[in-house]
């Protein structure tokens, strides 16, 4: 490739920019409608326009409970979060050596990532109820998501480790380290940004999953299945405000994780590594 | 290999084997059991029936809806396939940082952030009939009235799909793109071929690794979706998975599982021989 | 308005209080061997559980409980299909269920609710006909389909069985009831629309919807294909194989020569097809109209020569209650048709069974714009404080009697339900 852009790359940056506002597109009505005025609705034409529907978004709805919802998802985000990352990071490090049975566990995990969601949901919530357990988000629908984002997680692990440089860890192991020495100190501190890709998936997949909430998360609503539920009593833009405001929650948090990526990396740069470059 | 080496990497899947066991296989076992089990208004029952599987088999509105379905999978594939390849070529191959490269992923990965079921209500203001998309069209000229097609039709399932799942073929082919070993393009160049000719001969076959991968996850996803074919089709037509989630919201428990029963080996099917092609631990 | 409401509420806290008191004395003395004031006490640490669709679980009632009555309401609100999902299958997640009458008719037989002791209903006497009898009045006729008195009794306390007849033991307390009908874009439309007939007439071709439940969907559907005069019917509310085949048929040619615009499932998807001009005339729910209305678009709730297709809720109890729990939900109930609620319902539009009691709740103006169809002498202002209507209007179809009166039938679930059902899915998927 040589230094001067050609045609090629204008048309691409063109089909690319294209594609962009083609996934903005709803970002972009939904910002403009969480503007309306107060006696707007949820579609065009405009009523007016004004910062009632943020406003109003802090206080009581006639029904529902965003913010016990919203905590809910959050809670349970996390959780599934940090059980993603150390279960896939385990079962990363189980996967590099060849132990018996390894194919079963892996078909098993891809079963995981390809059957439809609504299967997951309507099996656990059969055997819940085949066994007289009651469904609650913290349990079956922990496990629910987890199906979910695990597969993610391992496939990450995957793609890591097929990157990494085995002499690393056989340096370390000359130098007389145990193997958990060599896993907390030159491993995981060369995969560690790979490893917010991973807490980023795991987060993200639990906290907007609906599919595989809808018949695990018992008497308490996830957020996916509040804003579900008002879309059969709310007509307001309060759902739109909610979206913009999310919208805008995830650029910072986008921002804050870049600046921890370069973080990372400006320490990585003393290991002299680049694995895990391929991720993030 | 030395024996604790295997010890120890049984203790280390086990967390995951658990959770896979618990969540999926059991409930997957469960799903297939109840498949047989009888059920009146209000609930089910142990017994041992052929009736589900029987109504569900001969009745023409599933394979109307198989029918439905598959021509969903087949056109959303069609379009991710060409925009995910476009977009990680460019973003492979013309896109020169690392830098860049994550930041201009994230940028595409922002508008997930915003719950799936807002987005989707927010199609209607966007196609509709006063929506922005018809509106922009009737002020720049193109049209003198509202097209109608834009919105509940099959062309906004397919557009909401596209939307939803594009990035899904993006990432496992800008993966392999980055794995391509950069001197057998230069090699390509050096013996004459012109970019087309590096790109069909060289770039595409090595990337089809990363375009199966993401052919995977498109095809299940739209496979066992339900949520988007309502809302965009305006409830007007079904998909396989709406049909479960229907008898699921009629308390018909059994008759959805067998339902679920035949999506799963469906699915199954499909993924089975298109994982013939590809090794996905080698390949990631 | 938003201090209006809460002075309102003031001034007759100290009226209920007395109310609440009493009532309170009366089931402590009755349930609980000890003081009243212990009772008082200990009913504070109460928290009932209720879900229900989000027409009547408004945070606002769980609120005034509080208030009013001491212990906590936790509300739920879900879309129909999770309603009859969580009171057949979850019984151990609710302690009230607030639900419709033929959801009633599907889940009862499952056990999961309790039958209720009319003799400490206070208000049961002043109930309104159509939940006892079926008849408004004494000389009106029943109307088809699963009207509520036909799921409202059982024989006796573990009665699995309805009851024809008033029995003293009541599935649901009846709490909540409208008569729906078509509404229309009168600025659309442009001519008057006044029969069922006219939601497959061509002329509303692509601009029509219907609701995805079938339930409701069939019953809607019915009222059109009898107003075609295409099919005549033994009875909507119990179609035969025929009927229903032949009903689908109508509207299955219907959806493919390119009718309907969308169905919808959920009331914001309603509100939103006809706030949008993407349909101009669809079966409708009566706030739904008042939502599309309140943002300034005209939009009518039609009232049609046939009648209206009318439905019902109520509030049931868990099997699983006993004790102070169970003696807290009665006292939940009393207070529920005690007016309050009453009002604050049917300011919105709906009706309360116990009208009178409601009445104490609502201005002149507003009882006489809501139940006795007169024109509004001020602006009518819902309890949220927004204006509904503009001072001179008079309300679609006229007063609680004309309305009412005119139902021709009652959503529905059928001895042949899990044939519709199929035959809706059906139509669905053509």
């Amino acid at each position: 490739m040589g230094d001067k852009r050609g045609r090629g790359f204008y048309f691409l940056a063109a089909f690319f920019t294209l594609f962009v506002l083609f996934l903005y597109g709803p970002v972009i009505t939904i910002g403009i409608l969480s503007f309306q005025g107060p006696k707007g609705g949820l579609t065009f034409p405009m009523n007016g326009v004004s910062v009632h529907w943020f406003w109003n978004l802090f206080e009581q709805q006639a029904v529902g409970d965003f913010w016990g919802s919203f905590s809910r998802s959050l809670v349970l985000g996390l959780i599934v979060m940090m059980l993603t990352l150390v279960i896939s990071v385990m079962a990363g490090l189980a996967f590099r050596k060849n132990f018996r049975g390894s194919s079963v566990v892996f078909y098993l995990t891809i079963a995981s990532l390809i059957i439809p969601s609504i299967l997951i949901s309507l099996g656990i919530g059969l055997i819940f109820n085949i066994v007289d357990l009651d469904v609650h988000w913290s349990t079956s629908g922990l496990g629910a998501h987890l199906t979910w984002t695990l597969p993610f997680g391992l496939l990450i692990m995957f793609a890591v480790f097929n990157r990494f440089d085995k002499s690393y860890e056989e340096a370390a192991r000359d130098l007389g380290a145990t193997p958990w020495q060599t896993i907390r100190h030159v491993v995981l501190p060369i995969i560690a940004p790979s490893l917010i890709g991973v807490a980023l998936f795991g987060f993200t997949l639990s906290y907007d999953e609906f599919a595989r909430t809808l018949l695990t998360a018992g008497s308490d609503n996830t957020l996916p299945l509040e804003i579900f539920g008002m879309t059969t009593n709310v007509t307001t833009p309060v759902l739109y405000a909610l979206g913009t405001l999310t919208t805008t929650f995830s650029f910072v948090i986008i921002a804050l994780c870049l600046g921890g990526v370069a973080l990372l990396r400006r320490r990585r740069a003393k290991f002299g590594s680049d694995a895990g470059d391929g991720m993030a | 290999m030395p024996r604790t080496d295997g010890v120890g990497a049984w203790l280390q899947i086990t967390p995951l084997m658990t959770v896979l066991t618990l969540f999926l296989v059991v409930p997957i076992v469960t799903i297939a059991v109840v498949s047989f089990w009888g059920y009146n208004e209000w609930s089910f029952f142990p017994d041992f029936t052929l009736e589900n599987y029987e109504y569900h088999l001969t009745a023409k509105v599933t394979w109307q809806t198989y029918l439905t379905t598959v021509k969903y999978v087949a056109l959303t594939w069609i379009f991710t396939v060409v925009i995910g390849f476009t977009v990680a070529y460019f973003l492979a191959f013309h896109v020169r940082s690392l830098t860049w490269q994550i930041a201009l992923f994230l940028v595409c990965t922002i508008p997930f952030w915003t719950s799936n079921i807002i987005r989707m209500i927010s199609w209607i203001p966007f196609l509709g009939r006063e929506g922005l998309a018809n509106n922009a069209l009737i002020a720049v000229g193109a049209i003198d009235k509202p097209l109608e097609f834009l919105l509940f039709s099959d062309f906004a399932v397919i557009l909401a799909f596209v939307h939803l799942y594009a990035l899904f073929m993006v990432v496992p082919i800008f993966n392999t793109m980055m794995r391509i070993d950069k001197s057998l393009i230069e090699a390509a160049r050096d013996a004459g071929a012109s970019s087309f000719q590096t790109l069909t001969n060289v770039i595409i076959p090595l990337s089809k690794p990363g375009i199966m991968i993401g052919s995977i996850f498109v095809v299940t996803l739209v496979m066992g979706d339900f949520i988007t074919v309502r809302f965009m089709s305006g409830s007007q037509s079904a998909s396989v998975g709406r049909l479960i989630q229907n008898e699921i919201s009629l308390l018909q428990y059994p008759a959805a599982a067998a339902s679920a029963v035949v999506l799963l080996i469906t699915v199954l099917l499909m993924i089975g021989i298109m994982m013939r092609f590809v090794n996905i631990r080698k390949e990631l | 308005m938003k201090t209006k409401v809460t002075k309102k509420g003031l001034n007759r806290r100290t009226v209920l209080k007395g109310g609440a008191v009493a009532v309170g004395a009366a089931a402590g003395s009755g349930a609980i061997t000890g003081f009243p004031t212990i009772w008082a006490q200990n009913i504070k640490d109460v928290t009932l559980r209720q879900f229900g669709t989000g027409v009547s679980n408004l945070n606002e009632v769980a609120k005034k409980v509080k208030e009013d009555l001491g212990f906590t309401l936790k509300m739920t609100a879900l879309d129909s299909d999770s309603v009859t999902q969580r009171a057949a299958t979850q019984p151990k997640s609710f302690d009230i269920a607030d639900i419709e009458y033929w959801i009633c008719k599907k889940v009862w037989g499952a056990g999961n609710l309790q039958a209720m002791d009319v003799s400490k209903i206070k208000n049961y006497d002043k109930i309104v006909g159509i939940f006892k009898s079926g008849k408004l009045t004494p000389t009106s006729t029943i109307a088809q389909g699963t009207a509520p008195h036909t799921v409202g009794f059982v024989e006796g306390p573990g009665g699995k069985r309805f009851a024809d007849k008033e029995t003293g033991w009541m599935t649901l307390i009846p709490t909540i009831y409208n008569a729906d009908t078509l509404g229309i874009r009168p600025d659309l439309i442009k001519r008057p629309i006044d029969t069922w007939a006219e939601l497959l007439n061509p002329e509303f071709k692509g601009k029509a919807s219907i609701l995805d439940i079938s339930s409701i969907g069939i019953m809607d559907a019915a009222m059109v294909c009898e107003a075609m005069g295409e099919i005549k019917y033994g009875d909507k509310g119990n179609m035969t194989k025929a009927e229903i085949d032949k009903t689908m048929q109508i509207f299955t040619e219907a959806k493919k020569a390119g009718q309907f615009r969308a169905f919808w499932k959920s009331f914001d998807e309603s509100v939103n097809l006809m706030a949008s001009g993407e349909v101009v005339i669809q079966s409708m729910w009566s706030p739904a109209i008042t939502a599309v209305r309140s943002k300034g678009i005209p939009c009518v709730y039609q009232p049609l020569k046939e009648g209206y297709r009318s439905w019902g809720g109520g509030i049931g109890l868990s099997s699983n209650l006993k004790g102070i729990e169970l003696d807290a939900a009665y006292e939940y109930i009393n207070w529920y048709l005690d007016g309050w609620v009453g009002g604050f319902l049917m300011r919105q539009g709906y009706y309360s069974a116990v009208p009178e009691t409601s009445k104490k709740f609502m201005s002149a103006d507003e009882w006489g714009f809501w139940f006795e169809g007169k024109p509004a002498a001020k602006d009518i202002v819902n309890p949220f404080g927004q204006v509904m209507e503009k001072a001179g209007t008079v309300r679609d179809g006229g007063s609680f009697y004309d309305r009412m009166g005119a139902v021709a039938c009652w959503n529905a679930v059928m001895d042949e339900n899990r044939y519709m059902v199929r035959k809706w899915n059906e139509f669905i998927a053509a």
